[in-house]
């Protein structure tokens, strides 16, 4: 049986039931979505580290002209090569529907026994049978083709072939196509050759080592690989090494979780000074009850523990609730991270450490919340605890509020009661106004994702690029196009792919490089630091930002060595610019060609007058007719509206889970001031009677306690402002490593502002709703009595 | 009630030359002055004075709810003043029984569990015979039928006789009451009176602070205190 002080314990709380549940549901929430990211990491973590490795993924990708039977069997007896395998990625279009998509079709040279990259079926046949397609899982919602469709498949000009989809299987190792904008496929080499694609297996993908081999121990054992190749007389075009078994999305997905775990904890922390503000009030409300207790012998470890565990109480009841909520929540983020990184969460067993770290969090931070006036209420003496005079007494709001006149009365009077109790009000400040600074935040996270795709897609003045089926002569190629209806301009640019040899028989990963005429008129993106190519250049190297991250020599004004085509040439880094976040260099077209393609050209592009994508994708079909009628197909086609959208998506996606977290701080702030509220329409319940005793009416009531709501949610929303700024720089400072490099901003986003007002001022009238309404309806004669 | 054996006569509490100063925005305020009383066991003793004249003040001095700025006080052999908050919270819990003008009983436990309350704090009863003890105690009373209510279901004497079971709870010696009639009609003070009569009879020792004459007839010593001071030593019994 429960001793009477765990009795009064739970009286109390059941006493003040309504805060005690509004403090239990801020706190659930807090804990559920904090409880939701971790849960979402821990099964992510799991399934990208058993889902990639159980993959198999390649250590290196050797690019090659050709991958026969005997090279692979000679590369598997080398040294550190523990498989090998071949593999041809070829682009295509697929038109599903009606609707063209950019497809990249993977060929292999057994499709029964893959070795490495292992794709699992999902439904449907496999192999692939010639004249059919295996879609990738990730594809399959934005083509909309499911088993059974029939699709046209097309390479370069050649005539379009109809293949059936047979089947629906998963590459982990691959960056979501719904997100990439492009339908993966898998298809035999005489599929292949009925569309009059290449055929030849290109890409020699090897696995080296056990496993424990770091990045540069693999790149040294490819290129051990590479030279005894080119000793065997095969030229190796390129060498690709990967970050051994991290997926090429995992660290930015990692570096999202975190910082939405970070908000999440906030958001937690900020949930638990409402564990403040309950524990404070009740404290206060029981000053003779604790000088009664200690007058009949209770020590202040005895009170403190029975205030204490009525926080405990509160987290545990929160965690009962946040706990089931946090792990189906946690399943569906980890659900939706898996799609967003192409893994399939199969197992949802959540660590063990895991439920205990937040049943930990959830009981150990009301309790260490509300230590502090724990330890302040408990220890009053007896006989000040015996003399207080009760709540109604409380507070002088101090002489800031005092200056603020020429208002009427009632107005007056909720201003200043703002202030009468300064702690709970810095602490519902603070709660409030983090959430605001968190939403306005994300909002001008934003406006800075905007600013940067605009500066990243400023300089480029073309809307389509056609990429050419084989190298062709720029002069003729730029004539053709001009003499397009539509087309304002054309300029031929050559493309290639380099290698920054880093002096030590060792190179780095391959990067393209679009080359366009030094003197190019549609494309000047801002170099900063440096400046932009211009007529007369050499042999000059702009890089951009992601580029230099993963060559970090690349430095303006530095020489670097960089292989093309297999031969070395000495090029000086002139300018830095943002281009995306793949890693991009550009060059004068008259210095890359000759190095590349014979001083032929492998794209076009082209400005054009067409307003929209169906003007301009008209332009597209007279271009590629028009090219195709002169003997020079076309392989691919881009609408560079349509990339600005596949980046703008990529980028958004991220700033709106952060956004998310901001909601939930307003959640959890409108809570901490619908409890602030309740606590003071309680205390003060003698001069509500007294006011309506001299004739204040209902409506006066009403509003005196909303009021006095809108004054702290105003204030709150003025405090948020100047919090946003440092937040603001944090976040671009984390997107910039993370995603995309944003410019920092200071002054916060207008339309942001504007919508954070709006927001708080909502939750200040719905959260103080209740507390009005109870102070309207208190009767005049009970209140008058209250003690 | 239980009887407790008394050597009536001995002192039980000695106070020397206290004196007690309370900082206010005026300065400082002389509560009580160089107060020195000997009070002997099983009295029934009546602290008389006007309203801010000290008298509540003593008593919170002898039962260690607050604390001399000189002084002595000595209660039943125990220094008070010199007793750590710890040492004084378990001193108080099993040496003192204190029953307040308002009662003071806890809103949210009933009246049984509130006499319970001090055996829990102070574990001087097994868990096991609490409850039973606390309805002994409001049985002798008179309030045992209504050992489940909440205070506010109770009359005003109804809850001062409550407050005095739970000031009885573990047994003190010594009895304060700080003007327990006070918010009571005539009849009801009249009982409670008789009530702490009883109490004293069994040998307990009472200090009771009062404005009411008709609580004179009961107590066995008056002190009469104005202005922080005692007025007039009554060393015999007195019988208004």
């Amino acid at each position: 049986m429960l001793s009477p002080r765990w009795r009064k314990v739970l009286r109390d709380s059941w006493l003040h039931r309504g805060r005690t549940v509004l403090v239990i549901l801020a706190m659930a929430v807090g804990l559920a979505g904090a409880g939701v990211i971790l849960n979402a990491w821990a099964l992510v973590r799991v399934a990208t580290r058993e889902g990639f490795g159980a993959s198999n993924p390649a250590s290196a990708t050797l690019r090659v002209d050709s991958v026969d039977d005997a090279l692979v069997a000679r590369v598997i007896s080398l040294p550190g090569v523990r498989l090998a395998q071949a593999r041809r990625s070829t682009v295509a279009r697929v038109q599903v529907n009606g609707a063209t998509f950019p497809a990249l079709l993977f060929t292999v040279q057994d499709f029964q026994d893959i070795r490495i990259g292992k794709v699992k079926l999902e439904s449907g046949a496999w192999p692939p049978e010639d004249g059919g397609l295996v879609i990738e899982r990730s594809s399959l919602d934005m083509s909309g083709a499911s088993i059974g469709d029939e699709v046209r498949l097309s390479f370069g000009d050649g005539a379009p072939i109809n293949v059936t989809v047979r089947g629906i299987a998963r590459d982990v190792g691959l960056a979501p196509g719904w997100m990439e904008h492009v339908i993966y496929g898998f298809v035999t080499a005489e599929t292949l050759s009925r569309l009059h694609a290449p055929s030849t297996l290109n890409e020699l993908q090897l696995v080296i080592g056990d496993g424990s081999l770091n990045q540069e121990d693999v790149r040294t054992m490819a290129f051990a690989v590479r030279r005894n190749l080119e000793a065997a007389g095969v030229p190796v075009r390129d060498v690709n090494v990967p970050v051994p078994g991290e997926h090429p999305h995992a660290a930015q997905m990692d570096s999202l979780l975190y910082t939405q775990g970070a908000f999440a904890v906030m958001a937690l922390v900020l949930s638990t000074f409402l564990v403040v503000n309950l524990i404070s009030a009740l404290l206060v409300g029981q000053t003779r009850e604790i000088g009664v207790m200690k007058a009949i012998g209770a020590r202040w470890p005895q009170i403190a523990a029975m205030y204490l565990s009525v926080a405990v109480l509160l987290g545990a009841v929160a965690v009962a609730l946040a706990l089931p909520v946090a792990l189906i929540g946690g399943r569906a983020y980890a659900i939706l991270k898996g799609d967003l990184l192409n893994f399939e969460v199969q197992r949802f067993h959540v660590p063990a450490w895991v439920i205990v770290a937040q049943l930990l969090v959830g009981l150990l931070l009301p309790l260490v919340a509300a230590a502090a006036p724990v330890w302040q209420g408990c220890r009053v003496a007896v006989n000040d605890a015996l003399r207080d005079v009760g709540l109604s007494s409380a507070a002088d709001p101090g002489s800031l509020p005092q200056r603020i006149t020429g208002l009427s009365r009632p107005i007056l009077l909720s201003l200043r009661n703002a202030f009468r109790r300064r702690q709970r009000l810095a602490l519902t400040l603070l709660a409030l106004s983090m959430g605001g600074a968190v939403f306005l935040g994300a909002s001008n996270l934003r406006a800075s994702v905007r600013g940067a795709t605009d500066v990243m897609f400023a300089g480029q003045r073309f809307d389509i690029a056609l990429r050419l089926a084989d190298p062709q002569d720029p002069d003729v190629l730029e004539r053709i196009a001009r003499a397009v209806p539509g087309v304002l301009a054309a300029e031929s640019w050559t493309g290639t792919r380099g290698t920054v040899d880093h002096g030590d028989g060792v190179f780095g990963n391959p990067f393209p490089i679009s080359a366009p005429p030094a003197a190019t008129t549609l494309l000047s993106p801002v170099a900063d630091p440096g400046r932009w190519l211009a007529p007369g250049d050499g042999r000059v190297l702009v890089v951009n930002r992601a580029l230099l991250r993963a060559e970090p020599s690349l430095q303006v004004g530095r020489r670097a060595t960089v292989i093309i085509q297999g031969q070395p040439s000495e090029w000086t880094v002139i300018g830095i610019t943002e281009s995306g976040p793949s890693a991009t260099a550009f060059a004068p077209r008259e210095v890359v060609a000759p190095l590349a393609t014979d001083g032929r050209a492998t794209s076009l592009v082209v400005s054009t007058a067409a307003d929209g994508d169906g003007p301009t994708l008209d332009v597209i079909l007279r271009l590629r007719a028009a090219l195709g009628d002169a003997g020079m197909p076309v392989a691919s086609s881009q609408m560079m509206a349509e990339s600005r959208r596949v980046i703008e998506d990529h980028l958004l996606l991220v700033v709106d889970f952060l956004g998310s977290v901001g909601w939930l701080m307003l959640l959890i702030g409108g809570m901490g001031l619908a409890s602030t509220m309740s606590l003071a329409v309680l205390e003060r319940r003698r001069e509500i009677g007294v006011l309506r005793a001299i004739g204040a009416r209902h409506e006066s009531i009403f509003a005196l306690v909303q009021v006095e709501g809108l004054t702290i949610a105003v204030l709150s929303w003025a405090l948020a402002i100047p919090i946003s700024v440092p937040i603001s720089a944090a976040l671009a400072v984390a997107f910039g490593r993370i995603m995309l490099r944003v410019p920092v901003t200071f002054v916060p986003e207008p339309n942001g502002i504007l919508a954070w007002l709006g927001l708080v001022v909502g939750a200040s009238v719905v959260g103080c709703a209740w507390p009005a309404v109870r102070a309207m309806r208190m009767p005049v004669a009970g209140a008058l009595g209250w003690e | 009630m239980t009887a407790l054996p008394v050597e009536r006569g001995t002192p039980l509490i000695v106070l020397r030359n206290v004196n007690k100063r309370y900082p206010t925005a005026a300065g400082s305020f002389a509560a009580l002055s160089d107060i020195s009383l000997t009070l002997d066991r099983g009295a029934f003793v009546a602290i008389v004075g006007s309203s801010g004249s000290g008298k509540s003040t003593l008593l919170s001095l002898i039962g260690g709810i607050d604390r001399v700025t000189s002084g002595e006080v000595i209660v039943d052999g125990t220094a008070v003043h010199t007793l750590s908050e710890r040492a004084m919270s378990i001193w108080r819990g099993r040496g003192v029984g204190i029953v307040f003008q308002f009662f003071q009983l806890l809103p949210t436990l009933t009246a049984v569990e509130n006499v319970m309350l001090p055996m829990d704090f102070c574990n001087v009863w097994p868990p096991k015979e609490r409850r039973e003890r606390a309805l002994a105690l409001l049985d002798a009373l008179g309030v045992a039928d209504q050992g489940d209510k909440l205070p506010s279901r109770l009359s005003g004497g109804q809850q001062q006789r409550v407050a005095i079971a739970r000031a009885l709870a573990n047994d003190p010696p010594l009895l304060l009451a700080d003007e327990p009639t006070g918010n009571l009609d005539s009849r009801t003070a009249q009982s409670i009176l008789d009530l702490f009569a009883r109490i004293v009879e069994g040998g307990r020792t009472l200090v009771l602070v009062t404005h009411e004459a008709s609580a004179l007839r009961h107590a066995s010593r008056a002190i009469s205190i104005s202005d922080g001071r005692i007025d007039v030593p009554t060393p015999n019994a007195v019988h208004a």
